[in-house]
């Protein structure tokens, strides 16, 4: 890892217009990704970790407006370009697998078609070079030829996932960014794509922001990990660090959440309480309702930052450093 | 795709068993004897309503008089028209048929393109002026009382401003030396307007299939050729004067007619569009890097036509009833001004015939949309 | 005796819990209601006809002269030509035959909102028995209620009703019968089934029916009240249906009423003032505003209350 990152995310901050009150669901987020470097950005449902993601490509909804913050590619601000310039860098900067491959297909267009119309967008050549690359990309994720000029309803959910990430890699991005992606799978077909698009990510040296409220996903893919909660990143470190020496106690139950294979055995801990109210979240660390380690000070002031080296947490009450085990 | 058809077909002619079943039933479920009505007509002279008891068996016991009735309706024969004496039930409808279907069709084309645009053009840019001004003049349209609207257009474009002449279907002054009847000029028309569409139809598909650029540049350049090779022939013929007289006096009831139905069109389209813009696959096409435009048309409008145009067999009664009101206050002799006539006469033969026909009539639309629907959502052409 | 006196002393309470939840969604619901613009509207014009509607009677008892004012046999001894122009006495004029025409508009906005509450409430019964049983029994009984439900939706209204008025005499009370029975057993209970299906997969149905629940005890008690909300809003929309197809038959002469909007410019169209908007503007305004008026504004209600029950079409 050399030089300037691929993408530094600065100060980030989304605010969602509701019926009921402004929502902040992004809240000063600062994230660097490597080249060729894979983030796991691990979080409940709701705490933000989808509107980030979409904010990086500027796709927030109509009632979500990216109030300050800088998300630089390259060293370009994609929040400050114009339309038509931010265009241009989807897709063929940044690609997107999307969370639910079941609906992400347009259902009235050949599949091939939809992949094509993105090569088409971005890299425009003559149509018989078009499909030689679909087919390309069609052996790449480990789908038959002859299903290129089929509908999306005659795929099954997995070979749908494989086309959609045919789709992202078609106009070989810097970033792929994927959110939930093998939610609607069985395990098996799961586990078997996440490899195999691992393996690819891998080759291609592309960087991948993986997206997952499953600590046992963000696991076996990242190289790096982000917790969020409540709109805010409260853990960063290598994945190692994070998933053996979690500081955070956010970390911890999420940790504790998921049974270890490998591990001894202990009850599996579920976290008490519910997901804060994004209208009313609590003053001071927005974790300290649910968190059992929480004193006075954590209803009052936001916690400040813990370093251990490059691996960072937000919490007053963090655990005793240990030594090695 | 055929099996999904045959299916539906077979299921439009059961309906269409159902319908025929129900008329018969309302004809004869009313008080007194049927016969009164068709026969006793004190008008009628003796030899036609003995003519009329036989051809309906209505001397008959009840259910030999539905097998009586179902076989003149599938041969269709409906007897003697009390007020267009002695014109039969069927020679009427055959004049009037397609004047209502020429009505009709064009308005609804129309409507529905014009809906379908305004709808998403409002789905898509939604809040301010243009999405209120739109939607609100789309329901005063769509709940207006279609006569008196049909009336304030009378008046506005005829009578004050002379634009268009005030109903009926041509001027007997401009066809009383004309060397054709009527009915076969309209004919004539009407395959006209038919050879029209096909060759519009025709370039816009192999356009749109052969990817050709400057697709929109041929279209419209063939549509202009095709319409001034139709002119140049009419003109030829020397009857385009006749052909254009029939033209100005459907101007305005296709016009209401259009106004009146194109807001159901639009009202739904948003819905529709505002639900399909929630899908995944149009973040994804965002995320793509498509064009906005791209987005909106070839994505979300495209998959927002589909409930669009299912729900068009609903609105397509809705449709009929707004062409059978206009007909009657524009005096168009079409279907529906036939029904009225009749009910307003108490002429039961005719008025039962133009129902049964009006019915058919629907029923068919019904399966031009199916056939439309097919082609239009690949989930279903298996 | 213990056993079965628990579920007797349970019941009140529930039901009090039942009644305050419905309270409270409803106050939610109101509030979400006051906030659509065009529900406002719609339901201050309905008010306001609501008003003319009730106040016809009192007027004829107290100021107006029955023999002047009757809107059906009256006659404007006061005026020299009729139809005579508005004036301090005729607010809105009078018609040809001499006829207030305030009295007639006044007197038709009752009948009105009789006739679209009754095709209303006839629609809406049939409809949800019909989408209720047919999505609990489902099968055959579903095919053949669905069936003749596709038929009803596609036969036009106003055409049949035109055939019907040649066959029968129909007057006001028939019309709305046989206006809720084509909605009720056609868009209705199409309608009505599809959210019916969406309840009859519910726990508590299979719950109802593992405590022994008879069919009729689920669909009353269990199917049916669920579907209220969306039967409500369904009636806004055949009350602007009825009006709409009364006023069309009454404009052709085709109905055996003594007075109605639609009939008030079928008098007017009788004697040929049809056209002369300009001049006789009194003889075809009233009238075909006030059906436009009050069918679009049960309609604008019903789209309010579709934006309230149906949360995809809210704005956030």
């Amino acid at each position: 890892m050399s030089g300037a990152p691929l993408l530094a995310v600065e100060d980030l901050t989304l605010h969602y217009a509701t019926r009921a009150g402004e929502v902040c669901a992004v809240d000063g987020v600062s994230l660097t990704i490597e080249k060729g470097q894979a983030l796991g950005l691990v979080g409940e449902s709701g705490c933000g970790k989808s509107s980030l993601a979409l904010a990086l490509l500027r796709l927030q909804p109509d009632n979500a407006q990216i109030l300050s913050g800088k998300v630089l590619l390259d060293g370009v601000d994609l929040v400050s370009l114009s339309d038509e310039a931010m265009r241009a860098y989807r897709w063929n900067r940044i690609a997107m697998v999307f969370q639910s491959a079941m609906n992400a297909l347009d259902p009235v267009y050949r599949v091939g078609d939809q992949i094509i119309e993105a090569l088409e967008q971005h890299v425009p050549s003559a149509r018989k070079q078009l499909i030689e690359r679909v087919q390309e990309l069609y052996d790449l994720v480990n789908l038959d030829h002859s299903f290129i000029a089929r509908y999306p309803h005659e795929y099954s959910g997995g070979m749908k996932q494989r086309a959609i990430i045919a789709m992202a890699l078609a106009c070989e991005p810097d970033l792929i960014i994927a959110d939930e992606p093998t939610t609607a799978l069985d395990v098996i077909v799961q586990d078997h794509i996440l490899r195999e698009f691992g393996n690819i990510r891998r080759e291609l040296n592309m960087s991948m922001l993986y997206i997952s409220h499953d600590m046992a996903v963000i696991a076996e893919v990242s190289d790096v990990v982000a917790v969020m909660y409540a709109g805010k990143i409260v853990e960063y470190g290598t994945a190692e660090e994070v998933f053996t020496r979690p500081i955070h106690p956010y970390t911890q139950a999420l940790m504790s959440a998921f049974p270890s294979v490998t591990g001894e055995k202990h009850e599996l801990a579920t976290l008490g309480g519910e997901p804060p109210n994004p209208l009313g979240l609590p003053p001071g660390c927005h974790f300290h309702p649910r968190c059992p380690f929480a004193t006075d000070i954590c209803a009052e002031q936001e916690p400040p930052t813990v370093r251990r080296g490059e691996h960072w947490a937000d919490c007053w009450n963090p655990p005793e450093e240990q030594g090695d085990d | 795709m055929a099996s999904y058809l045959l299916s539906r077909t077979i299921q439009i002619l059961l309906t269409l068993f159902a319908f025929i079943c129900i008329v018969f039933f309302l004809v004869n479920a009313q008080p007194g004897d049927i016969s009164n009505v068709y026969a006793m007509n004190p008008e009628l002279p003796p030899d036609a309503r003995e003519r009329l008891q036989s051809q309906f068996g209505l001397n008959q016991p009840l259910w030999q008089q539905f097998l009586v009735y179902v076989k003149n309706v599938f041969t269709g024969s409906f007897g003697l028209s009390f007020s267009h004496y002695p014109r039969s039930v069927a020679d009427v409808i055959a004049e009037r048929l397609p004047r209502t279907v020429a009505l009709f069709f064009t308005a609804t084309v129309f409507s529905f393109y014009l809906g379908f645009m305004l709808g998403k053009i409002i789905a898509w840019k939604r809040g301010g002026w243009t999405e209120y001004a739109t939607t609100l003049g789309g329901v005063t349209l769509y709940t207006v009382f279609t006569p008196w609207f049909a009336l304030m257009m009378i008046w506005l474009f005829a009578f004050k401003a002379g634009w268009f002449p005030i109903g009926k279907f041509l001027d007997p002054v401009l066809w009383r030396e004309a060397p054709i009847e009527a009915n076969t000029l309209f004919g004539r028309m009407m395959l006209t307007a038919l050879a029209l569409s096909i060759v519009v139809f025709a370039v816009f598909l192999a356009t749109t299939r052969l990817r050709i650029s400057g697709a929109r540049l041929i279209q419209l350049g063939s549509l202009v050729v095709a319409v001034g090779v139709m002119i140049g022939i009419w003109r030829a013929t020397g009857t385009g004067n006749l052909a254009w007289d029939i033209i100005k006096h459907m101007v305005l009831p296709v016009l209401t007619l259009t106004l009146i139905s194109f807001a159901g069109t639009m009202l739904l389209t948003r819905n529709s569009m505002l639900e399909t813009m929630r899908e995944d696959f149009v973040l994804a096409a965002r995320a793509k890097g498509l064009p906005e435009k791209a987005v909106r048309d070839k994505h979300v409008a495209r998959n927002a036509l589909l409930p669009v145009v299912t729900s068009l067999v609903f609105s397509l009664a809705f449709a009929i009833d707004g062409g059978v009101i206009i007909e009657s206050v524009f005096s168009w002799p079409g279907m529906g001004q036939t029904l009225v006539a009749a009910a307003i006469a108490e002429d039961l033969p005719l008025a039962v015939g133009a129902f049964v026909f009006v019915g058919i009539f629907v029923l068919l639309a019904h399966l031009a949309v199916d056939v439309i629907y097919v082609f239009l959502d690949p989930r279903i052409r298996y | 005796m213990a056993v079965e006196v628990a579920p007797q002393s349970a019941a009140p309470s529930l039901r009090r819990v039942r009644f305050a939840l419905a309270m409270r969604s409803l106050r939610e619901n109101w509030s979400l209601f006051l906030g659509t613009r065009i529900g406002v509207i719609g339901l201050a014009i309905i008010l306001f006809y609501l008003v003319l509607a009730l106040s016809h009677p009192i007027l004829m008892n107290t100021v107006w002269d029955e023999r002047i004012y009757d809107p059906v046999v009256g006659y404007a001894f006061d005026e020299t030509r009729q139809p005579a122009p508005p004036s301090r006495s005729h607010l809105l004029g009078t018609d040809p035959l001499g006829r207030d025409i305030l009295s007639q508009l006044m007197h038709s906005a009752r009948s009105e909102f009789l006739l679209g509450l009754l095709a209303a409430v006839v629609t809406v019964t049939i409809g949800t028995t019909v989408g209720a049983i047919a999505a609990y029994y489902g099968g055959v009984v579903d095919t053949i209620l669905m069936r003749f439900a596709d038929l009803m939706v596609m036969m036009p209204g106003i055409s049949i009703l035109i055939v019907l008025s040649a066959l029968i005499g129909v007057e006001h009370f028939e019309l709305a019968l046989i206006i809720g029975i084509l909605s009720g057993f056609g868009g209705a209970s199409i309608l009505l089934k599809s959210q019916a299906l969406s309840v009859v997969v519910k726990p508590y149905i299979e719950a109802a029916r593992a405590a022994g629940g008879g069919p009729a005890h689920i669909i009353f008690i269990h199917i049916v009240p669920n579907l209220l909300p969306l039967s409500f809003l369904y009636m806004m929309f055949t009350v602007t249906g009825a009006i709409f197809s009364e006023a069309i038959l009454s404009f052709l002469g085709l109905l055996d009423v003594r007075m109605s909007w639609g009939l008030m410019i079928h008098t007017t169209e009788a004697a040929g003032y049809l056209l002369q908007v300009g001049k006789y503007w009194w003889l075809i305004f009233p009238a075909s505003l006030s059906i436009t008026l009050l069918c679009s504004s049960f309609y604008l209600v019903g789209r309010a209350m579709d934006e309230v029950i149906n949360p995809r079409l809210r704005r956030l």
